[in-house]
């Protein structure tokens, strides 16, 4: 283990995020998870502490870091928002995220604008992420929308380990990315892989989108169809059944996509939701995803939905 | 088993019958092993439902997508897989992981169950009651492309005939649901399954150079239509 370059530990609600003052001006920090090369590296574990959840450790370096905490309600539930100040992921480019929800604790963990994939030729921009949810965590995933432009490549892995009693909500959305010609879909490859793990258990999903537009037809009868944007949203919780799921398929015909929905086999007392969906506007897919999260929120939580645009 | 070379009542020396596994590969990829394929569309009923799969040249659209992606990336590297030793209990943990939608991974199961009982009777072997057994204690859920893999393996069948046959017997299967259901002429199913040789031997070229990472990797069209099955109205199949 070198040098770690920047470690706030406190038990205090509000944690005020210290600069790391520069891009890599220290040694990495050691670890099998992240690679000496990565451009950011983000650690975040959050605990509860009273009645609310707070960051116990938190660590950033590079080009990754997240804003001040929030309480957008009287949850308890915390509030991060990821940044990028680099504003786009390059070739070689990788980024470690590292994230642990302790028993009882809740995150809101969103982004502060679009992850933009640029030309990566010859490579690949990477995210790695793990995470890892305490018993009776909850944790809320909600970035906003991935493009990948021209000639980009980019793998992002997210491997998740739950408690049976976790409670997970994550969604991503896809944008075709254009070319300065107007054409769509002119990105080299787009890999999104997450597994999702019951502790002690064994392996409870694994959503593995693989886009390659060349030299395939991707907008091709099965896979985009004509469609441009395309929105996914993973559930595990406990609570989650076939009835549920039939609550979000009628909710989903609503909106101006075309959506399925189904739930997971179930590992260990707990199950899984995932609806997948193809559209054309990225408003349309959030306006979606946010109507399934807002119904699980005020269901399990009581929560109003989210407002995201408020901070 | 027939010897290499046999001689019939005339003493005239026949031709080789060719390998040990000829004929029984034959058998487990007829398209009337009873393991209930005929209950499942994977899907193209959704197309069917909304106008998109609605003759020869769309259905042999659909088929030609869904064997190049679903099946290629999940049935035919688990069997590759398989063969190259990885445990079949964790490829089969993570089939069930990642045939998201639910009927898929439920005819997966239901047909895999269905072979898992016929092998054992028939082309019984170590590796066939070890993965049986597994299944028995719920340790296995018991999916059909890993059931035909370790029968096909046990009777060394080389991997890339296996794959063939196996995606081949599969697009047969469901040509023969849809010249039921669209309904088409028995001779465009034909032609159909005729064009599909192509899309078979391409799939069994892109296996070979997939890596774990490929493994389950979905069409969003696909799935989404898969998924959307569970609510349709009125259904012919059960996926």
């Amino acid at each position: 283990m070198t040098a770690v370059v920047e470690l706030v530990e406190t038990g205090s609600p509000v944690v005020e995020l210290v600069e790391t003052g520069g891009f890599r001006q220290a040694q990495s920090p050691g670890g099998q998870a992240q690679s000496p090369e990565a451009r950011g590296v983000l650690k975040l574990v959050i605990g509860e502490r009273g009645d609310r959840s707070v960051a116990v450790h938190q660590f950033h370096q590079g080009a990754l870091r997240v804003l001040r905490p929030h309480y957008l309600d009287g949850s308890g539930q915390v509030g991060y928002v990821m940044v990028n100040p680099g504003g786009a992921y390059l070739g070689a480019d990788l980024y470690v995220v590292d994230v642990e929800v302790e028993d009882g604790a809740a995150l809101l963990l969103t982004t502060q604008s679009a992850t933009k994939i640029y030309r990566t030729p010859g490579s690949f921009a990477e995210q790695r992420m793990s995470i890892r949810l305490g018993e009776g965590a909850r944790l809320e995933l909600a970035p906003d929308q991935l493009i990948a432009y021209r000639e980009a490549s980019y793998r992002q892995g997210t491997r998740i380990t739950v408690h049976p009693s976790s409670s997970l909500i994550m969604s991503e959305i896809v944008t075709p990315g254009w070319s300065p010609e107007g054409t769509a879909f002119s990105y080299e490859e787009l890999r999104l892989r997450s597994e999702i793990r019951v502790e002690d258990a064994g392996l409870l999903a694994l959503d593995n989108v693989l886009i390659k537009p060349p030299g395939g037809d991707v907008n091709g009868l099965g896979f985009m169809e004509g469609f441009s944007h395309l929105g996914s949203l993973l559930v595990v919780d406990p609570r989650a059944d076939q009835a549920l799921a039939d609550e979000l398929h009628a909710l989903a015909a609503a909106h101006d996509a075309l959506t399925g929905v189904s739930l997971t086999a179930s590992v260990a007392g707990t199950a899984g939701l995932v609806l997948r969906s193809l559209s054309n506007s990225t408003g349309e897919l959030s306006r979606l995803l946010n109507a399934c999260t807002a119904h699980l929120r005020k269901r399990w939580y009581g929560q109003e939905p989210l407002d995201l645009r408020k901070y | 088993m027939p010897a290499s070379s046999i001689t019939d009542l005339g003493g005239r020396a026949c031709r080789d019958p060719g390998p040990t596994y000829r004929l029984p590969l034959q058998q487990l990829t007829d398209s009337a092993l009873p393991i209930g394929a005929f209950a499942h569309s994977f899907g193209f009923e959704t197309y069917m439902e909304r106008g998109l799969v609605r003759d020869e040249a769309s259905f042999g659209a659909w088929l030609a997508a869904f064997l190049g992606q679903q099946l290629t990336y999940s049935d035919a590297l688990a069997i590759r897989f398989l063969y190259e030793g990885v445990p079949v209990q964790e490829l089969d943990e993570q089939l069930s992981a990642q045939l998201l939608p639910r009927q898929v991974r439920e005819a997966s199961v239901k047909m895999g169950l269905r072979l898992l009982e016929i092998g054992s009777e028939v082309f019984p072997s170590p590796e066939l009651e070890a993965y049986r057994d597994a299944v028995t204690t719920g340790r296995a859920a018991g999916h059909q492309p890993l059931a035909f893999a370790v029968v096909a393996r046990s009777l060394e069948v080389p991997l890339e005939e296996a794959l063939a046959a196996y995606l081949f017997a599969a697009a047969t299967s469901l040509t023969q649901n849809a010249v039921r259901a669209i309904p088409l002429g028995q001779n465009a199913g034909q032609r159909v399954l005729r064009n599909a040789h192509d899309g078979v031997a391409a799939a069994v070229e892109r296996v070979r150079s997939l890596t774990p990472d490929d493994f389950g990797a979905v069409s969003p069209g696909l799935e989404i239509s898969q998924m959307r099955h569970e609510k349709q109205r009125a259904r012919m199949f059960m996926s």
